[in-house]
């Protein structure tokens, strides 16, 4: 999957899950300032990023992330690994 | 020169209850605590006599307030707490509105700032009593829910903190995501201070003109659908919920006092 389709399934989750109007959407919104993703929100969203990963996301790969960019960033290496696997 | 005399005495008797209420968390810290540990083997009836403590504690305290004349006040619907397993959600227009409500819920659960478990005058107290702590994060909904299951009273300010003065205000999500994952409904209490005292930014040797009026009523509970379906369904609820409970207590908790 490239990061663009990544940042799209992104943003369908975030408007479906989090009621997210989609002209905040854009890859340099920050998660918690704000989309106001707060940490309780964070764990409801990497359970609907499992099926776009394959797998269970690690908490720990979103401990650094502040954007969306970074998300898909980070999906994107998750991937990746699993193809390498 | 009677009204600056009232209100110099009300400044020296804000200092005295405080005072006796660092002492009385300091007692209950150094004697009472540590015989309940000697006395009492079984946990769970340990946690209950020390909550039970706290709560003839702040009864004591908020009747000290009363007689010194710092404040007077007024409940409502007292009643509608004498049920286990609630979910108590309030605004936080002053600093002694979690002494009102465990004052009138003897088997009170509550989140405390993680600060009161190492303050020396208070660690004992919201030691003994298991009160959850606010620095566990995502974890706290779970114990939060699992406090309420098991009978608990638990009050939460979904504000979070104390109101700010002249600045709308703001709910976290969390109490409502209790609310909507539990589910567990809602029993709303409202409080009101005229004039206001004790207040977010305010120090407490600033007392208000005259002496502070408390009303604090408790309404009908809000009953909370459980969500059917997928986790996404309960984030959205939750903000639903918040924004509910945002209309509810700007409604309910201001203005319009004898409606």
């Amino acid at each position: 999957m490239t990061k663009n389709q990544l940042f799209e399934r992104l943003s369908a989750i975030l408007q479906e899950t989090f009621d997210i109007e989609p002209a905040r959407i854009t890859p340099e919104a920050r998660l918690h300032d704000d989309l106001d993703i707060d940490s309780i929100d964070a764990i409801d969203l990497l359970v609907q990023l499992k099926p776009v990963a394959g797998k269970r996301v690690p908490p720990e790969v979103f401990k650094s992330v502040r954007t969306l960019q970074d998300v898909v960033d980070a999906l994107h290496g998750l991937l990746d690994e699993s193809a390498a696997a | 020169m009677l009204e600056t005399l009232e209100r110099g005495w009300r400044i020296l008797a804000t200092g005295i209850s405080f005072t006796t209420f660092g002492l009385g968390g300091l007692g209950l810290r150094l004697l009472y605590f540590p015989l309940l540990q000697l006395l009492v083997r079984d946990q769970a009836r340990q946690t209950r006599l020390a909550r039970l403590a706290v709560h003839h504690s702040f009864r004591f305290f908020i009747e000290w307030m009363r007689v010194l004349g710092v404040l007077r006040y007024r409940i409502e619907g007292v009643e509608k707490l004498a049920r286990p397993g609630l979910l108590i959600l309030a605004n936080h227009p002053t600093l002694i509105d979690v002494v009102f409500l465990i004052s009138l819920v003897p088997n009170a659960d509550c989140v405390v700032k993680a600060s009161l478990a190492h303050n020396p005058f208070t660690r004992g107290p919201v030691r003994a009593t298991g009160y959850l702590c606010n620095d566990s994060g995502p974890a706290l909904i779970q114990d939060c829910i699992a406090s309420v299951k098991a009978g608990n009273n638990l009050i939460i300010f979904p504000e979070g903190t104390r109101t700010r003065v002249n600045s709308p205000m703001q709910l976290q999500r969390g109490a409502a995501n209790i609310a909507v994952r539990g589910p567990c409904d809602i029993t709303p209490v409202t409080i009101r201070c005229e004039p206001l005292g004790l207040s977010k930014g305010t120090p407490w040797w600033r007392v208000p003109p005259k002496r502070m009026n408390f009303t604090i009523q408790v309404h009908d509970d809000i009953p909370v659908a459980p969500q059917r379906g997928e986790a996404g369904g309960e984030a959205r609820a939750a903000r639903q919920l918040t924004a509910q409970l945002h209309d509810y207590f700007s409604r309910e908790g201001q203005g319009h006092a004898a409606a």
